[in-house]
């Protein structure tokens, strides 16, 4: 019975250092589900919180983003030929 | 232990294993590695001297792999212990045991809260963040920007991170989140010397990074 009161709970108040100290978990999608729901109710809410999450997801793009192109053929084909060479000594 | 890179792998390796067997499992993620490598180095030339390298030491390790073990996360781990190996000394850093990544999540937000007390966040969100983020990882420690290329340019998660890495899902997530922070500094570092501070005459300058006002530019 306590058990099952305590499940029931909803995520409560928290405050601005514990949304910031949970950010870079929450962004990653590791946080428990009522810890998670916890910041994201504080953000709904806190004038401050939100543009400091803002910014660390832009940066968490920018970093996806900057992920080397598919080398082109050629260059493809010379490395692979390069290092085929040093294997075979 | 000596790092050739002529290309001359002793007798006994190649023997132990079909070298053909060995390219045919991973000439395959060549491709893969090679992108790797670039993120590490942000050097085309240097990459593929990585690149080399990387296959040259699998070879080696050869007799080591196991048939039904992961060919692509077992390169890109012989990927970045080549890429530290070639990290100078002086630059090489030890995992301090009780780094705490929540100070670093709390340190982040700080940083940037200063940073709109100084109008620099307002200059970052206007960056094209692209290329200063091309710049800031080129001079992230190398230690940290292994864990980053991993979990943030190659999109592992931390676990998958933690077996190329050969260390524990804590220490990810502790070099994660410190190498994202010194990222942030390093952008708002980039928007601060763009020289668009504006002025704010009612906040004093906060930290090392502000000890003189910058004057007004028009320049935008």
């Amino acid at each position: 019975m306590e058990r099952d009161a305590l499940a029931s709970v909803p995520p409560g108040p928290i405050d601005c250092e514990t949304a910031v100290q949970r950010l870079w978990d929450y962004l990653d999608g590791r946080l428990p589900p009522v810890a998670h729901d916890e910041v994201e109710a504080h953000l709904a809410v806190c004038a401050v919180c939100p543009p400091h999450f803002t910014f660390a997801r832009a940066m968490q793009r920018a970093l996806a983003a900057s992920a080397a192109p598919p080398a082109a053929d050629d260059e493809d084909a010379r490395l692979r030929a390069r290092v085929r060479r040093a294997l075979r000594g | 232990m000596d790092h050739h890179t002529t290309g001359r792998s002793g007798p006994a390796v190649r023997a132990a294993g079909d070298p053909d067997a060995f390219e045919r499992l991973t000439m395959p993620h060549l491709a893969d590695v090679a992108r790797f490598a670039r993120s590490l180095t942000r050097d085309a030339a240097r990459a593929d001297d990585l690149v080399q390298e990387t296959y040259l030491q699998a070879l080696r390790g050869w007799h080591t792999f196991h048939a039904d073990a992961d060919p692509k996360r077992w390169l890109f781990t012989v990927c970045h212990h080549a890429f530290l190996r070639n990290t100078r000394r002086d630059a090489r850093y030890v995992d301090a045991p009780d780094d705490d990544p929540e100070l670093e999540s709390l340190a982040t937000a700080t940083a940037h809260w200063r940073a709109q007390q100084s109008g620099v966040a307002e200059t970052a969100e206007r960056m094209d963040l692209g290329p200063a983020i091309a710049r800031a990882l080129a001079v992230l420690p190398a230690h940290f920007r292994g864990t980053v290329v991993l979990v943030d340019v190659e999109g592992q998660s931390y676990e998958q991170a933690a077996l190329v890495l050969g260390v524990a899902v804590g220490t990810v997530r502790s070099r994660l989140f410190r190498g994202r922070r010194l990222l942030q500094d390093l952008l708002l570092a980039y928007a601060r010397d763009a020289g668009f501070e504006a002025a704010r005459p009612s906040t004093p300058p906060t930290g090392p990074s502000s000890d003189s006002p910058m004057p007004p530019t028009t320049a935008r």
